[in-house]
């Protein structure tokens, strides 16, 4: 025998064993071309296929506070009142209309309509008494939303058969624009407390609203899983406007795949493209709708006097750093969409302002104020979460871009990057010296971004205090206590302009967000509170 | 009475059997295993409670994480406001009841989330190890027989490219090619978007599949195998090859072989009964260990095709501190581990007499 006589039986096997994978694989699929056979029948039956990377934890609304998460229960459960399209300025009806009081502190909402859950059972004051009450009692991620700005839990009651009151402890202003939040979705408190629902900490309905919905919305929940997809049927009692696509299917696919997935019609919307990976795309098979984000990358120095080494406390040295910055170079990093804001309440809301000469760059007066504080050199330690990537921009790629544009003007940051949960930990606990992150908004009003003012819980973990600026804090306490849309619009922004210019905090970016759909569909539009609303789509 | 003489009567009579030597040692490696399982829980324990960070921070948001009574609230929910060796104890003691704790990011028990992502995972290894074991096995044969000819080569850099090319480099590649180029293949996850998953018996899709008579949607399932099979096949193949390519070349020139090509055998004969046994030990060693390493989960595979295996799972849970998962994740690496050494000691004594026990 020789060896070259030796046929090993194990190769043929192998190639059958291909050759039958790759010929089921053929029989069995039309590779890319998924498009009609998603898109057959009326709109009753049409299946739409979303991709997002998801961040999901719970479709439960009382505990949810995700992105996905948005997505998911917009999908599932109606609000009192709501927004319409991208329009996040002027709250609508939607099971209630709204009233507020002279004084801010009392909001009353009347059902209006006829709304009725996928059970059959018609949406009470009651319901909406229960779900408030449960978000409250539950004392999870979102249970703050229904808190007044004194921290104090709003009290919630019926007083009416259609009526149901709020009422805050202290002026509320910015209660409409909260209520739209997914969280409060309205339930059906009669199913749920069959199923281990209360409204307080002892509810125990979460794994049932995992399986299945109790709203009113216009889908139910056809199946769930928390890592890979979620699938969305037709509420049969849903009393709106009926959806186009009778099914979707929301799945975690991460952006790469994502991109290949709508060009080919696997997928006919994509949620997370950033600003390189829609390029190209806006034109043939797939078309890109563009919007700035509502999130805000931004930079803050530590005013505590034992951490700030006796430099980032200098009021010199944060105009350096203000006038410093190259934004256009950052927006060109961020990507196209992206926009500088002019504070830190983003474009889209009420009491937005334009950038100013306090955050324009300019590099003679950088070097100006850093020579006034007295700055040596030092270096300054600038954190920020690695791996966390927001409307496609990465953090650490932004913090590489501040290091060395203030390098340019003097200024030495150490760029230190920790994981995200570490480095928030840190963060939360004020111990770090200077860094990036960003914020994405609980609610779209200026009211959110008090966190930021002397004294609020942001501000104090750069220890910043109430007593630290008394004219920041007067005008906030003037935003605060503003009534109606113009005058809180004009006093929010007046407190920006003195936060640009005495705070800790250097708002820098906006990045632009992107939603990609196939050409099939016709009609989608983002929205800062909930991403899209998978109803809408055409 | 001499002692032969005695426990040959022990035995005999039925009095006072002693278990034979096989059993001894399995009852003792279970035992050891157990201690073992044991020390990966308070490793994974440990280590994960060393690293910096609260779970606080990656559970809640920034109000939630400002508000005292969330936080308060939270930490009671999860057992953290405990004294570190308290969590431990009550760890175990809900483990031995089969309770694996909830997952703070999931929001499920561990154990439902484990019961999805390990099928998941499993699927995909079985029908990895069951390609790459027949292909690697086969071409490392073929290329030791052929010892520094042309297909010896060839083979040999196959192998090469196979453990050399990082594999989410090649997923991607070949979900573009093979995928939205060519249109030969599904796109990501286990099922196409619009099919239901078949009733569940194993969690395993193709198999469940069989089992409920759905060929439609066992086809879509296998075919989904294809593309991250392929990844993770080539480099498992890569390596089969090498270390039969190399224990082969030990055996080729071993006495007996000769003799048995001498005799006349028929060469089939000769690579089967003789060749291949006496080159397997080192084989079935590295195929254990490949198995355990695809049964522990790859990520970055997972993450590309979205396969929702233990690999994803396991990311997701250590990158948001998620302890229960964390310490879920361990323990199931670590018993697959444990078993799979198990039995591949089991199985040397079954091919090589002379590492029996006795």
């Amino acid at each position: 025998m020789t060896r070259t006589q030796v046929t090993p039986i194990g190769i043929g096997v192998g190639a059958v064993a291909i050759t039958t994978a790759m010929a089921i694989t053929g029989c069995t699929t039309n590779g890319g071309a998924k498009g009609d056979s998603t898109q057959q029948g009326d709109g009753s039956t049409k299946t739409l296929v979303v991709d997002n990377a998801f961040d999901l934890k719970t479709s439960d609304p009382a505990r949810s506070f995700e992105a996905t998460g948005n997505v998911v229960d917009k999908a599932l459960y109606e609000t009192t009142v709501t927004f319409t399209g991208s329009d996040v300025t002027k709250p609508v009806p939607q099971l209630t209309t709204y009233a507020q009081s002279a004084d801010d502190k009392t909001l009353t909402l009347t059902l209006t309509g006829k709304h009725i859950f996928s059970s059959g059972n018609p949406v009470t004051a009651d319901d909406i008494v229960w779900s408030y009450q449960r978000v409250q009692g539950i004392a999870g991620n979102p249970s703050f939303l229904l808190q007044d700005p004194a921290g104090k839990n709003i009290e919630i009651a019926k007083t009416g058969s259609d009526t149901v009151t709020l009422t805050s402890s202290v002026p509320n202003s910015q209660l409409p624009y909260i209520l739209p939040n997914t969280s409060l979705g309205i339930l059906d408190a009669k199913t749920l407390e069959k199923h281990g629902g209360s409204s307080t900490k002892s509810d125990a309905a979460e794994s049932y609203l995992n399986g299945n919905s109790a709203g009113s919305g216009p889908y139910q929940l056809s199946s769930y899983d928390v890592n890979s997809k979620v699938v969305f049927g037709p509420n049969p009692n849903y009393t709106g406007h009926k959806p186009a696509y009778g099914r979707v299917v929301l799945q975690n696919v991460l952006g790469p795949q994502q991109k290949i997935n709508v060009q080919s019609n696997e997928a006919q919307v994509a949620l997370n493209l950033n600003a390189d990976q829609v390029q190209g795309l806006d034109s043939g098979s797939t078309r890109v709708v563009k919007d700035t984000s509502p999130n805000v990358f931004y930079l803050w120095f530590s005013q505590d006097p034992a951490i700030s080494q006796g430099v980032t406390d200098k009021p010199q040295f944060l105009t350096a750093v203000r006038t410093g910055i190259d934004y256009d170079k950052i927006l060109a990093i961020a990507g196209s969409g992206s926009i500088q804001p002019g504070g830190m309440v983003p474009s889209q809301f009420l009491g937005a302002i334009k950038p100013d000469v306090t955050n324009t760059t300019n590099k003679s007066s950088a070097t100006a104020a850093l020579a006034s504080a007295g700055y040596k050199g030092q270096t300054i330690e600038f954190s920020y979460p690695t791996g966390t990537v927001v409307n496609g921009v990465d953090v650490g790629t932004i913090a590489q871009a501040l290091q060395s544009q203030l390098q340019a003007v003097g200024i030495s940051l150490k760029l230190s990057g920790s994981p995200s949960s570490t480095f928030s930990d840190a963060y939360r606990a004020g111990k770090l010296q200077s860094g990036i992150t960003y914020w994405s908004p609980d609610y779209p009003d200026p009211a959110d971004y008090l966190v930021f003012g002397p004294g609020g819980p942001l501000a104090k973990r750069t220890g910043w205090f109430a007593d630290s600026d008394k004219n920041v804090t007067a005008a906030m306490d003037a935003a605060v206590s503003a009534s109606g849309a113009p005058a809180r619009g004009t006093a929010y922004a007046a407190w920006q302009r003195l936060m640009n210019a005495h705070s800790p905090f250097v708002p820098v970016v906006q990045p632009g967000q992107y939603l990609v759909t196939a050409s099939s569909v016709s009609s989608i539009v983002a929205n800062p509170v909930w991403s899209v609303d998978l109803a809408t789509i055409e | 009475m001499s002692d032969e003489r005695e426990e040959a009567t022990a035995e005999t009579t039925g009095a006072g059997r002693l278990p034979s030597p096989f059993l001894r040692y399995l009852g003792v490696r279970l035992a050891v295993s157990l201690l073992l399982v044991l020390g990966v829980t308070l490793v994974t324990f440990g280590l994960t409670n060393l690293v910096p960070g609260d779970p606080v921070a990656a559970a809640l948001g920034e109000r939630a994480s400002s508000d005292p009574q969330i936080v308060a609230a939270f930490r009671q929910a999860q057992g953290l406001d405990r004294p570190l060796v308290e969590q431990y104890v009550v760890y175990l003691g809900h483990l031995l009841h089969g309770n694996l704790g909830t997952s703070i990011q999931t929001h499920n028990a561990v154990a439902t989330d484990l019961a999805v992502a390990v099928p998941a995972t499993a699927e995909l290894a079985l029908f990895v190890i069951l390609l790459s074991v027949v292909l690697g096995i086969a071409l490392g044969v073929l290329a030791a027989l052929n010892h520094n000819r042309p297909p010896d080569q060839l083979i040999r850099a196959v192998s090469l490219v196979g453990i050399s090319v990082p594999s989410f480099w090649l997923a991607l590649a070949l979900y573009y090619v093979f995928f939205f180029k060519l249109h030969l293949a599904p796109g990501t996850g286990r099922l196409d978007p619009a099919a239901n998953p078949p009733p569940t018996v194993t969690g395993m899709y193709t198999v469940d599949a069989l089992l409920a008579g759905q060929l439609d949607v066992f086809g879509d399932a296998l075919a989904h195998l294809v593309l991250p099979g392929v990844v993770l096949t080539l480099y498992a193949v890569g390596l089969f090859v090498r270390f039969t390519r190399s224990a082969v070349l030990d055996v080729l020139g071993q006495d007996y072989i000769r003799a048995a090509r001498a005799k006349g055998l028929p060469p089939g004969q000769v690579v089967f009964r003789y060749l291949l046994r006496g080159s397997l030990l080192p084989i079935l060693t590295v195929v254990g260990l490949v198995f355990g390493s695809l049964l522990s989960g790859t990520v970055l595979t997972e993450q590309v095709f979205g396969w929702g295996g233990l690999g994803q799972y396991a990311f997701r849970a250590s990158t948001s501190l998620d302890l229960p998962a964390i310490m879920g994740v361990g323990l199931i690496v670590g018993i697959v581990y444990i078993a799979t050494n198990l039995i591949i000691d089991v199985a040397y004594g079954l091919i090589d007499p002379r590492v029996r026990v006795r």
